[in-house]
């Protein structure tokens, strides 16, 4: 326990306090200076109550005091409670460097470092002992303070847990004594007690307190159908919720989860429902810990859960063509660039998928999510029938393409058993030099189809296609046809599977199908119907798995260590990290298997206290109390009460406190009518659904736009506002956002009462239903909730005026950017607005509805990240997410003003005239 | 003339017209009454015509009227009679003083009463007379009676030498010394005899006495000082003390036959300019 000060020589100071001393004994409070003719009469006025001419004692002692406080305070006196080492005997610092250690090692090492520091000046014998196990580990021994320090310098915790037992009798064999300094993990493990035993026979403990709860562990991922569920292991009961971060290889987050805690229990558990391009670029799941602006990733091994193939949802397989398409002339195989189907497959898939060729049988081993055979006919009876049967039985998807073989094995009467409809013998050639028909165009899906609800563009022809043989039940097989009713897109479910069949070649042979966006889409929402899971674990077979990637022990992947050794694939349940099997990934590229650090580790649990241990904080800034501060506000407490004592002596305490009751009350009088903050700057809304994640990312969302809209346009906007319709003014707010959430309660009738008003004021409501063209499963439950908003509570509905699609002649798509689309986090479903022919608001429509999701597009986050990913992506859908939301905002702000532009070219083709 | 003088000359040249014109104005305000002797003598005023007496001579002939009637004309004028009124106005360093630096001194206020009141008994036909200077005794016009004052020495005392017997006077002055003073030369005065006018000109601040807390008050001379640690305290003593001191010089006034005016330099000039004329000319009438 020491006092130190942070500018001593300030302290000098204090010896002119006697010099301070006679100066205030000597000199009364100056008078004021009065020149007065009638001296005469005052001369001799009969003596009034005498007040000192010196000042008192007491105040004198008040006034010594306030200065000496003064100069001590402005010293900086620092109460340091960070005591130093006892005895003089040799020390043994012990550290633990498991994983647990890593999230604060810097400190850690910089706390025993300043701890081997002091006794490196003692000249003490030292000694230095890592818990954790390694190979080749020299046995504890004894040495000076400066080799411990280097020994210190260079250690690293370890992406394993320590080993306590090994510890302890690496102890018990150096039959050493003195005292410990013992810098602990805060967990326990199975030698604890031993290693309390061994510690305590050395000699007196002192163990380094970290300051922070023992880590928490990230367990291994689950991956489930919903999606990858990410289980938290805490050690420390009073933490409520760790969020998780997840990661794709190349660091960036894709999405966030926090992972609740129930009361009591060790493990939480959340899942991470992603859509399956993003859910495929996943690598990892990272705990992570509030910082100041923001999250931030958790150091350390045991924060990492590492996803493995078995996490990604889809593999899709692309046999390798047999027969004429097999041919390794590539101008007309199946892989020729910009002709061949596999090609055109290939590249519609890429950012949803892995695709994967090799023969049948192997990639049909690795249970792909989908199988795509294009123009490759299955004998009934042949191997190739018989595993593509027990792939699509077994829940597999089999998408088929039609083309000149198959057509061909149709003529001979081949028979397919994996067909979804029997095919007619004749295919079909629609348009050419002989054909009176027309290339067709392709009519929106049926609503019981996966593809219903897709933007069908009309300039999608079809000019050949295989022909379904006309059955009762070919309606109901059908998911796309034709606008003359043929069949496009045939399925049938067998076992738990389901094959599918497009009509036509998976290249522009037949059909510009393929390159149309059409194409990708018809792909992505069959692969979504997928129920495989992925390869199951006896899948892999026995190969030994050679270490590709390990974790360090701050959790960052990087080549294995020398140490790591290859492991069989059947121990992977039962194998537990160390130094010959480092946390990381194993096997080949395709098929590399995750061996998490949690992996059949027990679950962290905290560690007791040593017994007779002496806890000291590890940081010497924790304990130390800067004492000025507290000086000061005394003296300038006391220089305060020296100034109103100074100020009655002079009779003008009167003055002086008329002036503070004043300045009291003309406080109070400046800021008595509150503007409300809203009112003084322009900001956009978002109403509040009670969600707190949809309220941030809102929140975020408005933010990012703000700021978008600052630095491209004349508006300046505050920082954006929640708002609850009925309680707060929306008045204020030009534009308010509102996420449609299913599981929001429904609005009262103050609150649709409320928006109606806003509407009817000028206000703009963007309803966003967070859904569109995120495809199926996304946001279940949105549709149902918008339609649930229409509906009216007490007698008062939501006004919403009868709505049309934004065209691009509507002033949206023109108020500051010239738009198409209007796409958010997600792109392609329409967008709603009043009709044009609806004049009570001049035109503009006070709601815009739509799917987007475009908070999530527009949000930043605290490193001026955006946090979430676009789908299907790229910076160019997060520019025009950006311009729609510029293009709103300009429309909120300035109504049908800027439909003029729309006139513009009638205006000039008149002034030309 | 020496360069002291010279210099002298041109500060009270650069002062005097404001002065006299403040004078001037002032004293327009007053209507002098009348103050005609009623019987024919030297003076501006036609008072009668009357013959020519024999051994007369003859340029007292009024040659318009004799030409129009035919026969020799005298014109008379009445005689108006000149009164010598003495003048003194007090210029120690206590009379330089102001209790607000946005009001006038008392020694302004005292010479702006002094000079009005000169040039009201000029344009009345009076002589006046400064008793305190060593100026040319009788001065008939108002710039020599401001050149006078501004050469005024920093103190000077009131003679009573300096006045014909019956002659008035008008003191202006603070009267802060001691009474038995002032009574002493009211006395000096009355024995002449001398009667006239005391005006008490005092600042606001000393009748309020509106100091309050630890004040060192110190004579406008310098030297003296005193140090009042409660001055709100002393204020209701002082005032009692002030009050004595103005009823002594009071009394010291009635008894010698004077009167006594107090003029406050917060109040208009006029005011008292008036007040102290229409004494003057209740004594005289």
């Amino acid at each position: 326990m020491t006092l130190g000060f942070a500018e001593p020589w300030l302290l000098l100071a204090l010896a002119v306090l006697p010099a301070l001393w006679w100066l205030l004994r000597v000199t009364p409070p100056p008078p004021r200076q009065a020149v007065f003719p009638p001296l005469r009469l005052l001369r001799d006025l009969p003596p009034t109550p005498h007040s000192a001419a010196r000042t008192p004692p007491w105040l004198l002692a008040l006034r010594l005091l306030a200065a000496a406080l003064l100069i001590a305070g402005l010293a900086g006196p620092v109460w340091d409670a960070a005591p130093p080492l006892r005895g003089n005997g040799t020390l043994l610092v012990v550290v633990d460097d498991g994983w647990a250690a890593a999230a604060d090692w810097t400190d850690r090492v910089r706390a025993v470092d300043g701890r081997l520091a002091e006794a490196a000046q003692a000249n003490r014998p030292t000694a230095l002992l890592t818990t954790v196990q390694r190979l080749n580990a020299p046995p504890l021994a004894t040495g000076d303070a400066t080799g411990a320090r280097a020994a210190l310098a260079v250690l690293k915790p370890s992406p394993w847990p320590v080993d306590r037992a090994a510890a302890a009798a690496a102890i018990a064999s150096w039959h050493g004594s003195g005292e410990v300094l013992y810098l602990g993990d805060g967990l326990r493990d199975s030698g604890w007690m031993a290693f309390a035993r061994a510690l305590a026979a050395v000699g007196p403990v002192t163990r380094l307190d970290p300051g922070r709860a023992p880590a928490s562990l990230m367990l291994p991922a689950l991956p489930t159908a919903a999606g990858i569920v990410a289980r938290v292991a805490r050690a420390d009961l009073a933490t409520a919720t760790v969020p998780v971060l997840a990661q794709a290889a190349d660091g960036r987050t894709l999405a966030r989860v926090d992972v609740p805690f129930a009361a009591g229990a060790t493990v939480g558990r959340a899942t991470l429902a992603l859509p399956p391009e993003q859910r495929n670029r996943l690598t990892r799941l990272v705990l992570a810990e509030p910082v100041a602006a923001g999250l931030s990733p958790v150091v350390g091994a045991g924060a990492v859960a590492l996803l493995d193939a078995g996490a990604r949802r889809h593999d899709v397989a692309l046999p390798d063509a047999t027969g004429a398409a097999a041919s390794a002339d590539v101008a007309t195989g199946q892989d020729a660039p910009l002709r061949g189907a596999g090609y055109f497959l290939r590249r519609a898939l890429s950012p949803l998928a892995e695709v994967s060729g090799g023969p049948l049988a192997a990639t049909l081993a690795k249970h792909p999510a989908m199988v795509l055979l294009p123009d490759r006919p299955v004998l009934a009876g042949s191997p190739d029938a018989t595993a593509l049967a027990d792939y699509v039985e077994g829940g597999g998807l089999l998408l088929r393409f039609a083309g000149p073989e198959m057509a061909a094995a149709t003529a001979d009467g081949v028979r397919d058993p994996l067909l979804p409809v029997p095919l007619l013998i004749a295919e079909r050639q629609l348009g050419g030099a002989m054909s009176w028909d027309r290339p067709q165009a392709i009519e929106p899906a049926p609503p019981n189809s996966p593809f219903a609800g897709m933007a069908i563009p009309d300039d999608v022809l079809i000019t050949r296609q295989v022909l379904a043989d006309p059955a009762a039940d070919l309606a109901a097989a059908t998911w796309l046809r034709l606008r003359d009713g043929t069949p496009l897109v045939t399925q049938r479910a067998i076992g738990a599977g389901r094959v599918v069949l497009v009509h036509v070649t998976a290249n522009a042979d037949w059909s510009n199908l393929p390159l149309s966006g059409l194409f990708i889409e018809v792909l992505r929402r069959t692969l979504l119907l997928s129920a495989m899971t992925g390869p199951a674990n006896e899948a892999t077979g026995d190969a030994p798995l050679v270490p590709q990637q390990t974790l360090d022990g701050f959790g960052q992947l990087g080549p294995p260590p020398a140490g790591a050794t290859a492991i069989v694939p059947a121990t992977l349940g039962t194998l537990r990290v160390g130094p010959s099997h480092p946390p990381g990934f194993y096997g080949p590229e395709a098929a590399r298997r995750a061996l998490d650090l949690a992996a059949n580790l027990a679950l962290p649990e905290p560690s007791p206290a040593l017994p007779d241990e002496r806890l000291q904080p590890m940081r010497a800034g924790a304990a130390s109390v800067a004492l000025g501060p507290p000086l000061l506000g005394l003296a300038a407490l006391l220089l305060a009460l020296e100034g109103v004592i100074a100020l009655r002596a002079r009779g003008l305490l009167a003055r002086g406190a008329v002036a503070a009751v004043l300045l009291v009350a003309c406080w109070p009088a400046h800021a008595d009518p509150p503007p409300p903050p809203a009112a003084l700057s322009s900001r956009l809304g978002y109403v509040r659904t009670g969600d707190a994640a949809v309220d941030d990312v809102s929140r975020a969302g408005l933010v990012g736009l703000s700021a978008y809209v600052r630095a491209r346009t004349a508006a300046t906007l505050d920082e954006p506002d929640g708002v609850v319709p009925g309680g707060d003014d929306l008045s204020l707010y030009p534009l308010l956002y509102w996420p449609v959430t299913p599981g929001a309660p429904p609005p009262g009738a103050p609150a649709l009462t409320a928006l109606n008003l806003f509407m009817a004021h000028g206000g703009i409501l963007l309803i966003d239903t967070r859904d569109g063209g995120s495809g199926a499963g996304m946001a279940d439950g949105a549709q149902a909730a918008l339609r649930a908003l229409a509906r009216p509570v007490d007698g008062v509905a939501l006004n919403v005026p009868p709505l049309t699609q934004v065209s691009s002649q509507h002033v949206l798509a023109r108020a500051f950017y010239l738009l198409r689309d209007y796409p958010g986090r997600y792109a392609g479903s329409p967008v709603w607005v009043a009709r044009d022919e609806d004049r009570s608001n001049d035109g503009v429509s006070p709601i815009v509805i739509g799917g987007h999701d475009w908070a999530a597009a527009w949000a930043v986050d605290g490193q001026g990240q955006f946090p979430y990913a676009t789908m299907p992506g790229g910076e160019r859908q997060r520019t025009l997410a950006y311009r729609f939301g510029v293009n709103l905002v300009v429309y909120a702000l300035t109504g049908n003003y800027k439909s003029d532009q729309v006139h513009i070219p009638q205006l000039l083709q008149r002034l030309g005239q | 003339m020496s360069v002291a003088l010279a210099r002298d000359a041109e500060r009270v040249a650069a002062g005097l017209p404001a002065l006299v014109l403040a004078a001037e104005r002032i004293a327009a305000g007053v209507r002098i009454g009348p103050h005609g002797r009623r019987r024919a003598g030297s003076g501006f005023s036609f008072w009668q015509s009357r013959p020519l007496s024999p051994h007369e001579p003859a340029r007292r002939i009024d040659w318009r009227l004799s030409a129009r009637t035919g026969r020799p004309f005298v014109r008379e004028t009445e005689w108006e009679a000149a009164q010598t009124v003495g003048l003194w106005h007090a210029t120690d360093a206590g009379m330089d003083w102001t209790g607000d630096g946005g009001r006038t001194t008392k020694r302004d206020r005292a010479a702006l009463l002094t000079l009005a009141l000169a040039a009201l008994l000029l344009r009345g036909g009076e002589r006046v007379r400064l008793l305190g200077s060593d100026a040319p005794p009788v001065a008939t016009r108002l710039d020599a009676v401001a050149h006078a004052m501004a050469e005024l020495p920093a103190e000077t005392v009131p003679l009573p030498q300096r006045l014909p017997r019956h002659g008035r006077a008008v003191l202006v002055g603070d009267w802060l010394g001691p009474v038995e003073d002032t009574a002493a030369l009211l006395r000096a005065f009355a024995a002449r005899p001398v009667g006239g006018v005391l005006v008490q000109v005092l600042d606001p601040a000393e009748l309020a006495f509106g100091y309050s807390g630890r004040v060192r008050f110190s004579a406008p001379a310098g030297g003296e000082a005193l140090v009042i640690e409660r001055a709100e305290e002393a204020r209701e003593r002082y005032g009692a003390r002030l009050a004595a001191h103005r009823a002594a010089i009071e009394a010291a006034c009635r008894s010698a036959g004077w009167f006594y005016r107090l003029h406050v330099t917060d109040q208009p000039a006029q005011a008292a300019l008036l007040s102290l004329w229409a004494t003057l000319a209740g004594e005289f009438a």
